[in-house]
């Protein structure tokens, strides 16, 4: 599904901004590369340019598994189940590290969400170019809007 | 390990509780600014738990380029990640290896059941208690949770931390990736 992206140009994959809408330790922006029903396929760039590297670890760049995980929570909340819908996480069910993600390393989020009580599961497959990554999921409550 | 044994040991390990300043976190952990996120360590029992202080600010990077009405609320992967960092320090205790390139070094392998409540805001302290559940040879298990002024943030369900020679991520062996 083509959206316009932050420069209001349509025809390629959404891409959302992170840097100022929201604290996070990932500079972003977020690529939505599929987003239909129930399925959300996002992107981020760990980038050598992501503030976490120096100091993770110097001399020896390694971006932070809690970074990964933050990359799937960017790309729920830039790929929600239901449009427009606020989300809060609440838990993370389960992560499972599978590999190290390297500065340069696209971050890849092959996600599903399944309606669970009066919350969200997003469950996560991330991958890089060089194969598994990680294995996260999280789960959301609905931010009523008041 | 029971809950009662575990009391048993820490009762008798309490004459070595110890208490850590940012000089000797450094000295066993490898994070540098800005993702060192432990300011202080006390009550630490050797093999079975510690609590730690870290301390939130707005003058974290994470903040720069915050727009002035945004929602200020701590990121929740950096709150683990400081939950984290306190039980490396209790691994990385009795062994300190600060130098990721040689020896044996923590990998973070997975966690569960990690839940939230209340938004950390800055000016906030988090005081995080961790407990060391299981040690393996080259696993070791912990839960715990992390309170702000006496009220629960954070709860930590299970994190696995998995010891690895270093040459498993050593730059060689990237280029070969």
């Amino acid at each position: 599904m083509a959206a316009p992206d932050i420069d209001g140009r349509t025809g390629g994959p959404a891409v959302s901004p992170v840097t100022g809408s929201a604290v996070s330790p990932v500079t972003g922006p977020v690529t939505v590369l599929e987003h239909t029903g129930s399925r959300a396929v996002t992107e981020v760039e760990a980038d050598a340019g992501q503030q976490v590297f120096p100091g993770h670890y110097p001399g020896f760049p390694i971006f932070p598994g809690v970074c990964v995980v933050e990359c799937v929570h960017l790309g729920a909340q830039a790929a929600p189940p239901v449009p427009g819908v606020r989300l809060d996480l609440v838990a993370v069910q389960s992560t499972r590290f599978q590999s190290p993600v390297l500065p340069g390393d696209t971050v890849r989020s092959e996600a599903d969400w399944a309606a669970d009580g009066d919350g969200w599961i997003h469950r996560a497959k991330v991958r890089t170019t060089r194969g598994p990554a990680a294995q996260v999921r999280l789960r959301y409550r609905v931010v009523e809007d008041r | 390990m029971t809950t009662v044994e575990n009391e048993d040991r820490m009762i008798a390990l309490t004459a070595a509780t110890a208490a850590l300043g940012l000089a000797d976190i450094k000295r066993v952990l490898p994070h540098r600014y800005p993702m060192l996120l432990v300011d202080r360590v006390t009550d630490l029992v050797p093999g079975v738990g510690l609590t730690a202080y870290k301390a939130v600010t707005a003058n974290e990077p994470w903040y720069r380029d915050l727009a002035d009405d945004a929602d200020p609320a701590y990121p929740r992967t950096l709150l683990v990640e400081s939950w984290c960092q306190a039980a490396g320090v209790l691994v990385a205790w009795a062994e300190p290896n600060p130098d990721v390139l040689s020896g044996q070094v923590m990998l973070f392998g997975g966690m569960a059941d990690i839940e939230f409540s209340a938004p950390v805001l800055p000016g906030d302290v988090l005081e995080h208690r961790v407990r060391l559940m299981r040690a393996l040879s080259d696993t070791v298990l912990f839960e715990g949770e992390s309170l702000v002024g006496g009220e629960p943030v954070l709860r930590v369900g299970r994190v696995v931390m998995a010891m690895r020679p270093a040459e498993e991520l050593s730059p060689h062996d990237r280029q070969s990736r």
